[in-house]
């Protein structure tokens, strides 16, 4: 059997993160930052993403070819959006 | 002349008996044929509408049909053979069939979900019938906003229902092949051993995994605006129709790959075989593969060119449109390569493959003029896209399905088929299609409209040949229906290995056992090692 | 110890592989990357949506922030901390799986069902206020801030998206459920406990998604007027 264990401290850590990070966000939200709001919020909620996928998902303890999966599942997502936005961004209003 | 042996008692095709064995199989091979018997029937179903249309526009009035129910023709049309022919066709019946067998392998990764999409696809086509029975869909199988969320009155959320199950049947399959081609392989078959054909099959199940569910989403938004009323993609909300315009190419334009790379993966292996030498430059075509693949997902803007985008966004379309030209190029200049100094077969796959590499290259190379912002503005949904398509797809892809089905026929059937009639048949699709097609360049040249029921009288001539191409381009078609299925049952058996070609799956008996393998094979050569298997081919 | 079928319940046997694969190893590992392409396409799913309304935020900001602010920053912070607790669980249970033991697997996957329940009670609690306040579109929308094409551009997608979150979480509780009775039933041990580890995949790509959906739906206009 091939199956990677995770000692029970870190899903415990992991846990801690998350709600620690959900906390966070939440009190940022009400601070004026402009832009940088939405930022913020986004590199909270993608950190959150990390760690659900890599440490309770195992993705950071799986073959390297489930990275790659999900790497090319997150670039494709990424050029969908921009690519899409190079229209929106630039028409003449 | 090698003897034809004994077809073995116990093969795929008689392991088990009755229905029931058909119906609940989870044997790739079994599958393979199930799904043809599902996109033959729905290609001579999307045939009919073709042959309305072109009985239409034999006349410029509109008067064999009506304008409302010529948009629902060649919206079933469209829909039919996109979604339920070429999009399925090579991957779901010859990928499915000989994917296994070329990696050494028993099956496929999930045999059970292989059934599940069968099932999907059926039930896809069965919704979308459905609609076709009620009256039909008229919006064009592109769906555009508003038309499709408002103010069409015809059954757009049954055939959007239907073509959503569908897409759920074709993720299946990609996700199979993509888990089966990593962690499936026999011993000793890396990555740059591979069949070419396995290249493209992996390249298209990347465009099947990431481009259908954005389709999904897009037909489900397209159905929520139409039901609930809310306008997602109505400007009087705020909304946007060209929102709907980008989802629907970001899969649909990629879609178009999934339906010729698995075609050109099927050419790879027949002009191989059939100059009897390796392909020329081999990692360039797998590579290829990819690049078409992946560039295939920058492009889709290049459908949009008049609709309202930015100028900018348009440009950088059309750049990275010509750009994803050139690996497709590459394929052509290396299969032509393998031709010089082979020993050239002219069996039907063959001729097949030829008429491929000279169709797709007319119809790729005119996607090179639609892709110049200028030109575009010109012939944009005009009959000059119309030809430029049908070329690659009924040029290309269904060629080279037919090329494949050839070629493999021996392997799944146990059988020949009858090789001068082929030959005719082949000629006849050859000549037939080109009469159709190529005065539709020149119709939309002249500025002929897609999608329009009557027209213009000077136009009627060049009509009156396409529709003359197109009968005997069906005849062309029904020939193969024909003599295949009298040569499951009596033509000459086949030998395994007819072709004399390599690759796994002619060492199999034909027809293959139920596990393709008695014992895993093991490969210390590459693909198209034709000095290796010398020996073993017999060849001098 | 050396014996595994000390950790299988009696009457079943430990299950080596499936017939068309070679090893135990290759199965796992190539149904293990299967799962990981399936979450890719929902990755690319919700990606569609997550694409148009970043379309539509960036076309009507103000209209955005401030219907987000009717939006209950508590229930959705808490729903937050109820699905990442349910994760916890579901991520425990499938370890649990691996190493055969089942009576803690089975508690843990109860808890992530009813974890769950509660969220989808949440959520429901939600959405019916929005319904009584105008707010669900289709069903009687009505607003009187400015843009009311973006108010409700806003609402169409947030009922859209957390929607069709809540019928994945529907199917995950389904999927948890079938799990629990083969629990029960003994199928999983050290051999052969994928199903487990699969469903927790699946389960934790969905609290990706709705941590995502958090911080789009819900946090936008709380910065502006306090």
């Amino acid at each position: 059997m091939a199956e990677p264990t995770v000692a029970r401290k870190i899903y415990l850590r992991a846990y801690a993160g998350l709600l620690s990070l959900t906390l966070l966000t939440t009190l940022l939200a009400f601070v004026n930052m402009g832009w940088f709001n939405t930022v913020a919020a986004l590199m909270i909620a993608v950190t959150q993403a990390l760690l659900i996928g890599g440490i309770f998902m195992h993705a950071l303890y799986e073959t390297a070819l489930v990275r790659v999966i999900l790497a090319g599942g997150v670039l494709w997502f990424l050029i969908l959006i921009t690519l899409t936005m190079t229209d929106y961004l630039t028409r003449s209003r | 002349m090698i003897a034809a042996p004994e077809i073995t008692e116990r093969n795929y095709l008689t392991g088990k008996e009755g229905v029931l064995s058909w119906l609940l199989t989870t044997d790739h091979k079994r599958i393979g044929l199930l799904y043809v018997a599902s996109i033959t029937a729905f290609f001579f179903i999307g045939g009919l509408f073709a042959l309305l249309m072109r009985l239409e526009l034999l006349t410029p009035p509109s008067d064999l049909v009506s304008p409302e129910t010529y948009n629902k023709l060649f919206s079933m049309h469209g829909i039919i053979m996109v979604w339920f022919f070429l999009i399925p066709s090579i991957p779901a019946t010859l990928g499915n069939f000989v994917v296994p067998m070329m990696i050494g392998a028993r099956d496929l990764a999930f045999p059970k979900l292989n059934l599940a999409s069968w099932y999907l696809f059926n039930l896809g086509g069965i919704v979308t019938l459905y609609a076709i029975l009620r009256g039909g869909v008229d919006t064009g199988w592109t769906f555009y906003t508003p038309l499709s969320t408002t103010y069409s009155t015809t059954y757009v959320i049954a055939a959007a229902a239907g073509i959503f199950i569908s897409g759920f049947s074709s993720i299946l399959t990609g996700l199979n092949f993509i888990a089966t081609i990593h962690g499936m392989r026999c011993p000793g078959l890396t990555w740059f051993r591979l069949p070419l054909f396995i290249w493209g099959m992996y390249a298209s199940s990347l465009i099947f995994v990431i481009a259908t569910p954005v389709l999904a989403i897009t037909l489900l938004m397209v159905a929520v605006e139409r039901i609930f009323q809310v306008g997602i993609f109505d400007p009087a909300l705020g909304g946007d129709p060209l929102l709907f315009q980008h989802m629907f190419w970001f899969y649909s334009h990629p879609a178009v790959y999934i339906m010729v790379l698995p075609a050109m993966a099927v050419v790879s292996e027949l002009v191989s075989t059939f100059s009897r030498r390796p392909v020329f430059g081999y990692k360039a075509v797998a590579f290829s593969s990819l690049g078409i693949a992946l560039v295939g997902f920058l492009v889709w803007g290049h459908h949009m060119f008049v609709s309202g985008q930015s100028i900018y966004s348009a440009l950088a379309f059309s750049l990275l449109s010509y750009l994803v030209a050139i690996p497709s190029a590459i394929k052509v200049f290396n299969w032509t390569a393998t031709f010089y100094k082979g020993s050239i077969s002219w069996d039907t796959p063959m001729l097949y493959a030829i008429g491929f590499i000279g169709l797709f290259t007319i119809g790729g190379i005119t996607g090179l003029f639609l892709a110049a912002l200028g030109l575009d503005v010109h012939v944009t949904d005009t009959y000059f896209v119309v030809a430029h398509f049908h070329y690659i797809m009924v040029g290309g892809a269904v060629m080279a399905y037919l090329g494949g089905i050839h070629y493999w026929w021996p392997k799944i059937s146990g059988r020949m088929y009858p090789e001068g009639l082929a030959k005719l048949a082949a000629l006849t699709v050859f000549l037939g299609f080109n009469l159709t097609f190529f005065p539709q360049f020149i119709l939309g040249y002249l500025g002929m409209p897609r999608r329009y029921a009557a027209y213009p009288p000077e136009f009627q001539v060049l009509h009156v040949l396409s529709t003359a191409g197109a009968s005997i381009l069906g005849v062309g078609y029904v020939l193969p229906l024909c003599y295949l299925i009298w040569a499951w049952r009596y033509a000459p058996k086949a030998p395994p290995n007819p072709w004399r070609a390599t690759g796994l799956e002619w060492k199999t008996p034909s027809p293959p056992s139920v596990h393709n393998f008695d014992e895993t094979p093991v490969v210390n050569y590459g693909a198209y090692d034709y000095e290796a298997l010398k020996g073993e081919l017999g060849l001098g | 110890m050396a014996d595994n079928s000390s950790d299988v319940l009696p009457g079943r046997e430990a299950r080596a592989h499936l017939d068309h694969f070679a090893t135990a190893e290759q199965q796992r590992n190539t149904a293990m990357a299967g799962m990981w392409i399936f979450l890719v396409t929902e990755i690319m799913m919700f990606g569609g949506l997550f694409m148009a309304y970043a379309v539509y935020r960036l076309g009507h900001p103000q209209a955005f922030a401030s219907a987000s602010r009717d939006m209950n920053i508590v229930l959705g912070a808490v729903n937050t901390a109820i699905l990442i607790t349910s994760s916890f669980t579901m991520a425990l249970a499938a370890q649990a799986a691996e190493e055969g033991l089942l009576r803690p697997a089975k508690w843990l996957l109860a808890a992530t069902i009813l974890i769950g329940i509660v969220f989808l009670g949440i959520k429901f609690v939600e959405y019916y206020q929005h319904y009584r306040d105008h707010k669900a579109p289709g069903f009687g929308f009505q607003t009187n801030l400015p843009d009311p094409g973006g108010i409700q551009m806003f609402y169409i997608f947030y009922f859209a998206m957390t929607g069709l979150h809540a019928v994945h979480m529907i199917v995950g509780i389904g999927l948890l459920a079938a799990l629990l009775i083969m629990t029960e039933l003994g199928r999983f041990s050290r051999e052969y406990h994928s199903p487990v580890v699969i469903t927790g995949l699946y389960w934790g790509f969905v609290d990706i998604v709705w941590v995502f959906l958090f911080a789009i739906f819900y946090l936008p206009g709380l910065h502006l007027h306090g």
